[in-house]
């Protein structure tokens, strides 16, 4: 009994660390934006796309392949950064909202009129299971733990002492006081943009051997799971998007153990909606800061 | 010439009610004029005209982006289904039946959801249509789960001793352009009364609106119920027109597009939502391009609308409007 808690509790933190990888680029780009980027899911299928193109068209490693995946997102995510994010810098939120709604639309259906829409195999990843404190696990899911706690503490390092990282900061405090003393905001939200894309291709590109199958419609998904995230955590909160994003994995985790396979996917927009009623500023932030 | 005569504007040809006449004609008469495809086209699109006219309402009127219309669609959808398949009550019914439902439960939705402000309230609207997915999926002794409802009767009349069957695209078609018709009269005479008045002054300004004694609240509550009323008696005639009804009526797409037929059409004008309707379902269905092509086009159209296009086609059906004689 108590083994089988624990080891819910373990597959939980795993999906809760690919969460948090692609929550947080989302929360940043909320953080400079002020919007929230209803397309970010499919950032995570563009990258798991492109490693899956990369392994079976191209014939490359999964090493290689993650490169790919991220590569290849980057360069996507730099032309719609260019013509459409960089645009919503002082818009109203409900124009933000439209717009990536748009390309969210646009990158999921470009991918299914490509490669179809059904189910893909990904042959790739380290699946081989390593013996632990006595119960496996798959080496995949202790790279993406480690990947995991490697990004959160990169991207605290960054936030803190970079200069993009202090740019970022000041333009989620005050746009147009950033203006005044030159930083390029436009800039500023291209690189936060790209960057949070980047996280959630590679995200993608990590799970891909555990979740197996690739489709065009995987991004919603995600996308729907790291809305109650980002707001667990407070809006452009870094530290409390990690912690969050372990919550809903553990909390998804036991129902699906507990309760039945098909609520599984309930809980984070119940979790969003009891969030926004009660404590809309977050689990991790004293007030609201935006 | 007397003093007392000034100089007349030319007098304005006024072609307001040849043109009525007209679209009334080529309206009636499109089964016959068209193909079967067509008068197929113009059903879909006359269907989304209506949760369209309740989005309208909330996002051209009073200011609220709302992604739950395409919930209330679906517990329309299901609400007619589940009465026509197990009680076999006749259409009116339910039809009415799917507008109340949907009202009901849009009061305990709309409650905690238009305390929301802004991304908050669309994040929550989103929210009803993943839940309402999953509820239709699961609740499997009501809604039979990912099979659906299917076999739903053909509309089905019932008038004291009188009852009969609709059957056949083009008699489906007459039926869907009345309850167009009125919707469209019902949404012109909302937007029309001192209330109408209320709600774009909320748009515009909701504080201002409150300090002039507007009640905003109940405003914003009745219109979201409104709105999903609207959606519910669209949600009806989509399930007896495909005769099915699956979890798949809960799609975030469904949302996307009546935000496109509105925003597209013109938010905040009655005849930009018809207009709307007709060009974006009505084409994208008559063209028949795949799905995919579709909502890429759609995604497109989004873009657009936002960045470059902000009223839609709003400025050109006022120019028109104004060219036939309309008011100035």
């Amino acid at each position: 009994m108590f083994s089988t808690v624990l080891e819910q509790f373990v597959n939980g933190i795993v999906t809760g660390s690919v969460y948090a990888i692609v929550a947080v680029g989302m929360t940043m780009i909320f953080g400079v934006l002020r919007a929230i980027n209803f397309a970010h899911g499919e950032y995570y299928m563009l990258g798991t796309f492109g490693a899956w193109f990369a392994i079976d068209y191209l014939g490359l490693s999964y090493e290689a392949s993650i490169v790919v995946g991220v590569l290849a997102t980057v360069v996507v995510a730099y032309v719609i950064g260019q013509l459409v994010m960089r645009r919503m810098v002082g818009a109203p939120a409900e124009s933000g909202v439209l717009a990536t709604l748009g390309i969210a639309l646009i990158l999921q259906n470009a991918i299914i009129f490509v490669f179809g829409g059904g189910y893909k195999f990904f042959a790739g990843g380290y699946i081989e299971p390593v013996s632990i404190l006595g119960f496996s696990l798959a080496q995949q899911r202790i790279l993406i733990l480690v990947v995991c706690l490697l990004v959160f503490v990169g991207l605290e390092l960054m936030v803190t002492y970079s200069r993009l990282g202090m740019a970022m900061r000041a333009v989620s405090q005050n746009v147009d006081c950033c203006g005044v003393v030159g930083i390029d905001v436009p800039q500023v939200v291209l690189r936060t943009f790209i960057l949070g894309a980047a996280l959630a291709a590679l995200s993608g590109v990590l799970t891909a051997p555990v979740n197996v199958s690739v489709y065009g419609g995987m991004g919603e998904l995600i996308t729907f799971k790291t809305l109650p995230i980002i707001i667990m955590g407070g809006l452009g909160n870094v530290r409390g998007t990690f912690f969050a994003a372990m919550i809903l994995g553990v909390a998804e985790s036991l129902v699906a153990t507990y309760v039945g396979l098909q609520f599984r996917d309930t809980v984070g927009f119940a979790t969003l909606i009891l969030m926004l009623m009660w404590r809309p500023h977050g689990l991790f932030s004293t007030q609201a800061r935006f | 010439m007397s003093l007392t005569e000034t100089a007349q504007q030319a007098r304005r040809r006024d072609y307001r009610i040849p043109l009525a006449a007209v679209l009334v004609v080529v309206a009636l008469a499109a089964p016959f004029i068209g193909s079967r495809y067509v008068t197929h086209s113009l059903i879909i699109a006359l269907i989304f005209m209506l949760p369209a006219h309740g989005l309208n309402l909330l996002v051209g009127y009073t200011g609220l982006l709302s992604l739950a219309q395409a919930a209330f669609f679906g517990i329309g959808a299901y609400t007619a289904g589940l009465l026509a398949v197990t009680y076999g009550t006749s259409f009116y019914v339910n039809l009415i039946a799917s507008g109340l439902v949907t009202g009901a439960i849009a009061l305990p939705l709309g409650i905690p959801a238009l305390r929301l402000r802004s991304t908050s309230f669309v994040m929550c609207t989103l929210g009803f249509v993943i839940i309402g997915q999953a509820i239709s999926k699961n609740w499997i002794s009501l809604t039979r789960g990912d099979m659906g409802l299917s076999g739903i009767p053909k509309p089905y009349f019932e008038l004291g001793p009188l009852s009969f069957t609709l059957s056949g695209t083009t008699n489906f078609y007459y039926l869907a352009l009345i309850i167009g018709a009125m919707a469209t009269l019902a949404a012109w005479a909302i937007v029309r009364s001192p209330a109408g008045r209320n709600m774009v002054a909320i748009r515009e300004n909701e504080i201002l609106a409150e300090s002039l004694g507007v009640p905003t609240w109940h405003y914003k509550l009745i219109v979201f119920m409104i709105s999903a009323v609207f959606a519910g008696v669209g949600g009806c005639l989509y399930a007896y027109y495909l005769s099915v009804v699956s979890p798949l009526t809960f799609q975030m797409y469904y949302s996307t597009t009546m935000l496109i037929i509105v925003l597209g059409g013109g938010a905040g004008m009655i005849s930009g939502t018809v207009f709307g309707s007709l060009l974006f379902v009505g084409l994208t269905e008559a063209l028949r391009i795949t799905p995919e092509l579709r909502m890429i086009a759609y995604g497109l159209c989004l873009l657009i609308l936002v960045f470059w296009f902000k009223n839609g086609f709003a400025p050109l059906i006022n120019r028109f409007w104004n060219a036939i004689g309309g008011a100035r």
